[in-house]
């Protein structure tokens, strides 16, 4: 047997829950790379936001040693998928680097939107995808219907797939033999010009960015000069290795076939894009990998120190996480409500909730979001066309001949008697129907084209309330299409404030502007005096509210002489008033700028 | 800069109660006669051990307050009484207050007071309706009031205050008027008007349902203003934002709070602040019983900064009708309060929740109502 013929390389997908991750850990232990009582579990979600929220943002891999039935031990490496569809590009790439993968399907659930989504991504990638039917331990699952929807659904042969409960163990060795039998050994030409893809990047403060990739072909080693293919830069290797389950390894050499990582002093992961190549800067291979992409970022939303003169500090906080992340940008602007903080673009809605979450855990900020906004296109009238990742310059109809929001192409797997309910809240979110299949007489999968705005915030959580948490989601960006949007602005006590304004489309303009203004109403709170909130529409009121004007506020008695306790009651109410943020004269709570969101709780 | 104060104020706390009352969170326990009389005698231990704090100072004002003072046994105000002249050089015009619940009260009693030189009353009404006084589980009724407060006139009293709360549950605005004329046709010298405030270590605190029986926000607002109007009508003038006062007949011993003036305090949660300094009594009977044999207050004392007073100065004075005097604010501390205050006051002078007249700034009576979003608001609390 040849080196390479002994080297395996998959992934793993699943749809969310269905135990991808459990799997990853029965795995490492079989391969004993792991002591069970080292565990940690689920292993390869390393960050903490991922283990709480139970899904994988980044790509992970990590290389193990199994000796098979034939007696030989094979090399194999695991390299993990991120679980959410922020991330697809980035699932994309992981797979790209793989040779198979071990599609997971929970035998209690069936297939869903993600399971689809996934295994399509793996067919586009040419993997070999061994079925796994998986929490066969719980007492409703369901072995043959699994298997049986595999191949009607799918079309993949899944008769004799391993049937296991990741939970348990029972079965783990079926699926390591089929590793070893099922999937293609990589077949690179050690000789040829260095060519190896990169999947997945991290900044360490003192290696500096360490590169994950799958060596195609040829081989490196420290010393050498690379190059990134998609920028032209240059580097020194310093560094080459593997991932083990207990860190980084370094090694002489990495040879084709083989996943590892290199250092070479790289300051920024801007430098080492997902889905690049890696070639040598002397002998360059050719041809890069197609189907590179530089990440774009498809939410934008204002973020803002809560406390206006911890701006420098946000600006650090969001250069220290942009070294470990390519697909954030940010750029300074200033709102006249909230002064001085940054527009940021992220690849989804998660994404930049676990942006926000780490600015204020790993660096003790507190922040004002505003509402996240999709990038509209606008047509000027002189035919200049212009990309609006701000709602609040987004310009009037009388400036504009046409405008465009992006669309992506909706895939919802749903069991059948929440069909009507789903098809409602498509049709509310401006859905436009493609079709509709059924899988087998119990559930049915809708394709919907949706406007991208309508669905970042919370129409996943509308869809699962709508079908008791069955349905589940996919999607991906299908270009801009032309609309009728409008610019609706929120006019507290008269003055308009920029960070609330809000692109809606012209037709619920009335209804979203009244649903805004009230949520508003029960966010702020009373102030010495009326507070009018209106909705306008190209300076045309379309809704109002009003904030009553506080009347009583007063402490009754000072209690034989108890000025302590007084003086105390406001400092504290002093203290209060420090996290409000003052719009004009009207002093409202952080949370008012998300309010405008939660509209869809009735 | 501190200016020292000449007189005193004395206050006396009596932390017992027939019962506890349904809103009331003041330091007071179940009244037993020989705990009552052992506390009189542990007050007089404190009373003699604080005397230093009177040298050189005239008391002008004397209170008693609780808990319910009026429940101590005949004889005993006097006993306490004579211990503060002892200890004390009590003016002989000092105004000497008792507070009285009408439920605790009899002619010897009243008559004890006034041969102790007790000159002021201050009855606890709270409320006209037997229903209301019921919710506040007052241990009296309406009668019970007209009947103290009669016999208290019988026995010599030409200075009585009468207790008023408004924002009661079920409380309406036509009901709170009942309850004021009714006080109004006794013609007291003296009424103070409080908003009932639910603290949370009380029955109503307890009660989750109690803010939904309450009158709303604007409804409060209402009743207050419309009271405060009817008896400026009847002849009261408002000289704090819960008092009023047939003219000369404010309270000498609340002011001497407002106007930042010293006051010392005997008894378990009793509060001083002699000359920037302040301490209190902690709140706990057994502790205040064995403590007898101990020496002068005010070793813990909270020593204030002069801008702490001069911040203290100024939260205080916007309760009363006078406001701040930019002249004596100057006198005390050295300091312009307009130059000081004024960019933050800038707001509320135009809208109107505070005004100036003849270096006076003080608070319209809308701006009393929201005092607390007003101080909040321009008080600077940095030592």
């Amino acid at each position: 047997m040849t080196r390479q013929e002994k080297i395996r390389n998959f992934s793993i997908i699943a749809h969310i829950d269905h135990g991808k991750s459990t799997l990853a850990d029965r795995i490492l232990e079989a391969t004993e790379c792991v002591a069970k009582r080292d565990m940690e579990e689920q292993l390869l979600d390393n960050m903490d936001i991922e283990r709480e929220r139970g899904i994988t943002i980044k790509a992970r891999a990590v290389k193990m040693n199994y000796t098979a039935k034939d007696g030989q031990t094979y090399e194999f490496n695991l390299i993990d998928t991120p679980g959410h569809v922020d991330f697809n590009y980035e699932v994309s790439r992981s797979l790209a680097a793989c040779d198979g993968a071990l599609l997971v399907v929970d035998a209690t659930q069936g297939i869903e939107a993600q399971t689809l989504a996934n295994t399509y991504l793996a067919l586009e990638n040419d993997l070999e995808i061994i079925p796994v039917v998986n929490k066969i331990d719980l007492p409703s699952a369901d072995i043959d219907g699994t298997r049986k929807e595999i191949e009607d659904v799918i079309g993949l042969p899944a008769e004799d797939c391993p049937a296991v409960s990741a939970k348990t163990g029972l079965n783990i060795g079926d699926v390591l033999e089929r590793i070893v039998t099922d999937i293609p050994a990589p077949k690179g030409d050690e000789n040829a010009p260095l060519k190896a893809l990169i999947f997945d990047s991290y900044y360490d403060s003192y290696r500096g960015v360490v590169v994950y990739m799958r060596i195609k072909d040829g081989h490196i080693r420290a010393g050498e000069k690379v190059r990134m293919m998609s920028t032209g830069a240059e580097f020194d290797v310093v560094e080459v290795g593997h991932m083990t389950p207990f860190g980084i390894l370094p090694c002489g050499e990495l040879l084709a076939g083989e996943v590892g990582y290199l250092c070479a002093s790289i300051k920024t992961v801007a430098d080492t894009r997902v889905g690049d190549t890696v070639t040598s800067a002397d002998v360059p291979t050719a041809e890069p990998f197609t189907g590179f992409k530089k990440a774009l970022p498809m939410v934008y939303a204002g973020i803002y120190p809560a406390d206006g003169a911890k701006y420098p500090d946000l600006r650090d906080a969001l250069e220290k996480l942009q070294l470990n992340d390519a697909a954030l940008t940010f750029e300074p602007e200033t709102s006249i409500a909230l002064g001085f903080g940054f527009r940021c673009g992220f690849l989804g809605l998660l994404h930049m909730e676990i942006f926000e979450e780490r600015l204020e855990r790993e660096f003790n900020l507190d922040l004002i979001t505003t509402a996240p906004s999709v990038i509209y296109k606008v047509q000027y009238k002189n035919g200049e066309e212009k990309y609006i990742d701000n709602p609040a310059v987004f310009p009037t109809a009388d400036e504009i001949t046409a405008a465009y929001e992006p669309v992506v192409r909706a895939n919802i797997i749903t069991p059948t008697e929440y069909v009507g309910g789903i098809m409602e809240l498509c049709q509310d979110r401006r859905g436009v129907y493609r079709d509709m299949k059924y899988i087998d007489a119990n559930r049915a999968e809708l394709h919907y084209t949706l406007p991208l705005g309508e669905i970042i915030y919370d129409f996943f959580d509308a869809l699962k309330s709508r079908s008791k948490g069955y349905a589940s989601l996919d999607y991906e960006l299908a270009g801009y299409e032309e609309s009728k949007l409008v610019k609706l602005d929120i006019l507290l006590n008269m003055e308009v404030v920029d960070a609330l304004s809000f692109i809606v489309h012209a037709d619920s303009a009335y209804t979203r502007g009244r649903k805004i203004a009230e949520a508003l109403k029960n966010n702020i709170p009373r102030q010495l005096f009326e507070v009018p909130i209106q909705a306008a529409v190209g300076g045309r009121v379309i809704a109002r509210e009003t904030v009553k004007a506080m009347r009583k506020d007063v402490l009754a008695k000072c209690y034989g002489g108890d000025i302590t306790r007084k003086k105390k009651l406001l400092e504290k109410q002093k203290e209060g008033k420090k996290r409000m943020r003052k719009l004009g004269s009207v002093e409202v709570p952080p949370e008012t700028f998300m309010a405008v969101l939660k509209l869809d709780e009735e | 800069m501190a200016m020292t104060d000449h007189t005193l104020g004395l206050y006396v706390h009596i932390p017992f109660c027939v019962r506890k009352c349904a809103y009331c969170d003041f330091y007071s326990m179940g009244y037993r006669e020989e705990t009552a009389r052992a506390y009189v005698d542990a007050l007089i231990a404190q009373i003699r051990a604080n005397a230093g704090y009177g040298r050189d100072r005239t008391v002008d004002t004397v209170y008693f307050g609780g808990g319910t003072p009026s429940i101590l046994a005949t004889g005993e105000i006097g006993r306490i009484l004579a211990a503060l002249r002892a200890s004390f050089s009590v003016s002989p015009d000092a105004e000497i207050t008792v507070e009285a619940n009408p439920g605790t009260v009899d002619r010897a009693k009243l008559d004890s007071f006034r041969a102790s030189g007790v000159n002021r009353l201050s009855i606890g009404m709270q409320s006209a309706s037997d229903e209301e006084l019921r919710t506040l589980s007052r241990i009296h009724t309406r009668d019970d009031f007209r009947h103290a407060f009669f016999l208290s006139r019988e026995a010599g009293f030409d200075n009585i205050s009468v207790d008023i709360m408004y924002g009661l549950p079920h409380q309406t605005e036509k009901r709170l008027s009942d309850t004021v004329d009714y006080a109004l046709s006794l013609h007291p010298e003296h009424i103070s008007l409080y908003g009932l405030k639910i603290e949370a270590e009380t029955p109503f605190g307890r009660d989750p349902g109690i803010v939904a029986l309450l009158p709303d926000e604007d409804t409060q607002a209402d009743m207050y203003l419309k009271t405060a109007e009817k008896l400026e009508k009847a002849g009261f003038f408002q000289y704090e934002i819960s008092n009023f006062a047939q003219k000369g007949r404010e309270s000498r011993h609340n002011l001497r709070y407002w106007q930042s003036r010293d006051y010392l305090g005997f008894g378990p949660a009793a509060y001083s602040c002699v000359d920037g300094h302040m301490f209190s009594y902690p709140r706990d009977l057994a502790r205040f019983l064995a403590s007898a044999g101990d020496g002068p207050l005010g070793e813990d004392a909270e020593v204030l900064t002069e801008n702490e007073r001069a911040t203290q100065f100024v939260m205080l004075a916007f309760r009363t009708a006078y406001g701040v005097d930019a002249d004596e604010y100057r006198r005390r501390f050295g300091r312009d309060f307009p130059t000081e205050y004024g960019d933050r006051m800038k707001p509320f002078l135009e809208s109107g929740f505070l005004r100036v007249e003849n270096g006076h700034f003080f608070l319209s009576r809308e701006g009393m109502l929201v005092s607390n979003s007003i101080l909040s608001e321009i008080l600077d609390f940095t030592p």
